[in-house]
């Protein structure tokens, strides 16, 4: 490997933002306004928003990425390009396109351009197409792993490049949702909602339980699980060596919409592999920690491998929402942090916690800090535990700022069926 | 007189009520998100009174609208 690999993370909050930068993120990806595929989201950034993420990440040395990759209508193009405007002028690295037009205005006025998955790029004759207007493009999630090398083969065989002058870059999803549909291609949610997956306001009923009925006879086709369009998450996490040697330059993990402690997780552990592969320390006792790792964190169950290794469908989820092996119980607020001890003050507004229990704390600006209550105190008194209501101090090497959120984590029964 | 009420904050501009009812919803050129044409901005909703032939429409734009932020209050 001639140049180092980027690990690109989701941000869909500041909390995520500043986990994906702790834990070792390159590269982070968001979204403002509505052309972007998380537009129905809860707190979707703004365009004030996008100065304060591209000053942060400046001075974390890590590249930003817009995305704009949502179709567009005519009367999208004035917003299209205030958008791109305002990206190029405050220094975004590049915005990530998958309509024409948003690619063309963004290499007019020179801002960077990479092609989003909703394009689908499947073929390195597409990917010469798109290299007039990118420098980087990401693969469709659903090729081959056979595929995707043929193509960084190519690209280098053919020197293709982009508007930058360099070869173009190949950026591959290495983690997290797959869609029912090759993406950008489903019209299930705009069919049954009017809600459309490529306006960013997919409503997700592929991952419904679903029956089959016969029309005629009104027998139910018995189906070991109904969950039959909804795919498990990717995890490449066992094959990392294999993707890198293919030429890949750039690892995409998905999940805009996920909490900070996905973020951290993902990031953390594809990070060390990354990391351990150039190392020469990529071993199967690692894999199954960073598994277990990722099991922690939201997931429909994995998919290892997913398309890239060419297995057979049928990995579907077999369940509703996440299959993580970790679930996060909100205690309470954060008070005060002394900075001269290192203790957190928290108010306590649920449960109980006590001296030894795994805990998470996230913030806009802390991230994610996930520990162990080494020690405990009420009143400045050491206790074992405290419940709701307390006030409670105890040493957190990291700052901890007012408002932050506390969450205990605890071991989930998953005795759902695959 | 039933009324409508928009939190148009929400839009993402997919032209589905302009579709419906075109007399009463457009397109701003500027954010790319809809106008309910002759509303007034209450706090943070945009409201206005419509006369009842123009109900069935609006109930349309209201029903197809894929954020739900189009309120019909009879």
């Amino acid at each position: 490997m001639n140049k180092s690999i980027e690990i690109m993370a989701p941000a869909g909050s500041y909390e995520s933002l500043m986990a994906a930068i702790n834990a070792g993120a390159n590269s982070v990806y968001f979204g403002i306004e509505q052309l972007n595929m998380r537009a129905r989201a809860a707190n979707n950034f703004t365009t004030e928003d996008l100065k304060k993420i591209v000053k942060i990440c400046k001075e974390h040395n890590v590249k930003t990425y817009l995305t704009l990759n949502t179709i567009m209508y005519d009367h999208d193009i004035t917003l299209m390009k205030k958008i791109c405007d305002t990206a190029k002028e405050e220094g975004v690295t590049a915005a990530i396109c998958s309509d024409v037009a948003a690619m063309s205005y963004a290499k007019e006025i020179g801002l960077e351009v990479h092609i989003s998955t909703q394009a689908n790029v499947s073929n390195f004759e597409t990917v010469k197409f798109y290299a007039q207007f990118a420098d980087v493009i990401v693969l469709a999630r659903e090729l081959t792993f056979k595929q995707v090398k043929r193509i960084t083969e190519n690209i280098e065989k053919e020197q293709v490049k982009g508007p930058s002058g360099n070869l173009v870059e190949i950026e591959l999803f290495i983690h997290g949702a797959l869609c029912v549909a090759v993406s950008g291609k489903c019209y299930m949610s705009l069919a049954t909602y009017n809600s459309s997956a490529n306006r960013g306001a997919c409503l997700q009923n592929c991952r419904r339980s679903y029956k089959v009925i016969d029309e005629e006879t009104g027998d139910e086709l018995v189906i070991d699980n109904k969950y039959i369009m909804s795919p498990k998450d990717l995890c490449t996490i066992g094959f990392i060596d294999k993707i890198l040697d293919s030429g890949v330059k750039v690892l995409k993990i998905e999940g805009r919409g996920r909490a900070p402690d996905y973020v951290h997780t993902t990031v953390g552990c594809y990070r060390e592999a990354v990391d351990s592969y150039k190392e020469g320390t990529y071993t199967e006792e690692k894999i199954n920690v960073w598994t277990k790792r990722l099991e922690t964190v939201f997931n429909r169950g994995f998919w290892h491998g997913g398309y890239y290794l060419g297995k057979q469908l049928g990995e579907w989820s077999g369940i509703y929402g996440s299959k993580t092996t970790k679930e996060k119980k909100y205690l309470g607020l954060a008070k005060n942090y002394f900075m001269k001890p290192k203790i957190a003050e928290f108010q306590l507004e649920a449960f109980e916690v006590k001296v030894g229990d795994e805990i998470l704390i996230t913030g806009p600006t802390t991230g994610v800090i996930q520990m162990n209550i080494e020690s405990l105190f009420k009143d400045e008194k050491k206790v074992d535990s405290a419940v709701k209501g307390d006030e409670i101090t105890f040493p957190v090497s990291e700052k901890v700022r007012p408002n932050d959120k506390l969450f205990l984590i605890v071991d989930v029964k998953n005795d759902k069926p695959n | 007189m039933p009324k409508i009420a928009h939190y148009r904050e929400k839009c993402i501009g997919c032209n589905s009520c302009v579709e419906q009812a075109p007399d009463r919803w457009k397109i701003s050129e500027a954010d790319g998100k809809s106008i309910l044409i002759g509303s007034k901005k209450k706090g943070e909703v945009f409201v206005t009174e419509i006369r009842m032939d123009e109900l069935e429409a609006n109930e349309r734009a209201a029903r197809d609208c894929p954020v739900r932020i189009i309120k019909i209050l009879k």
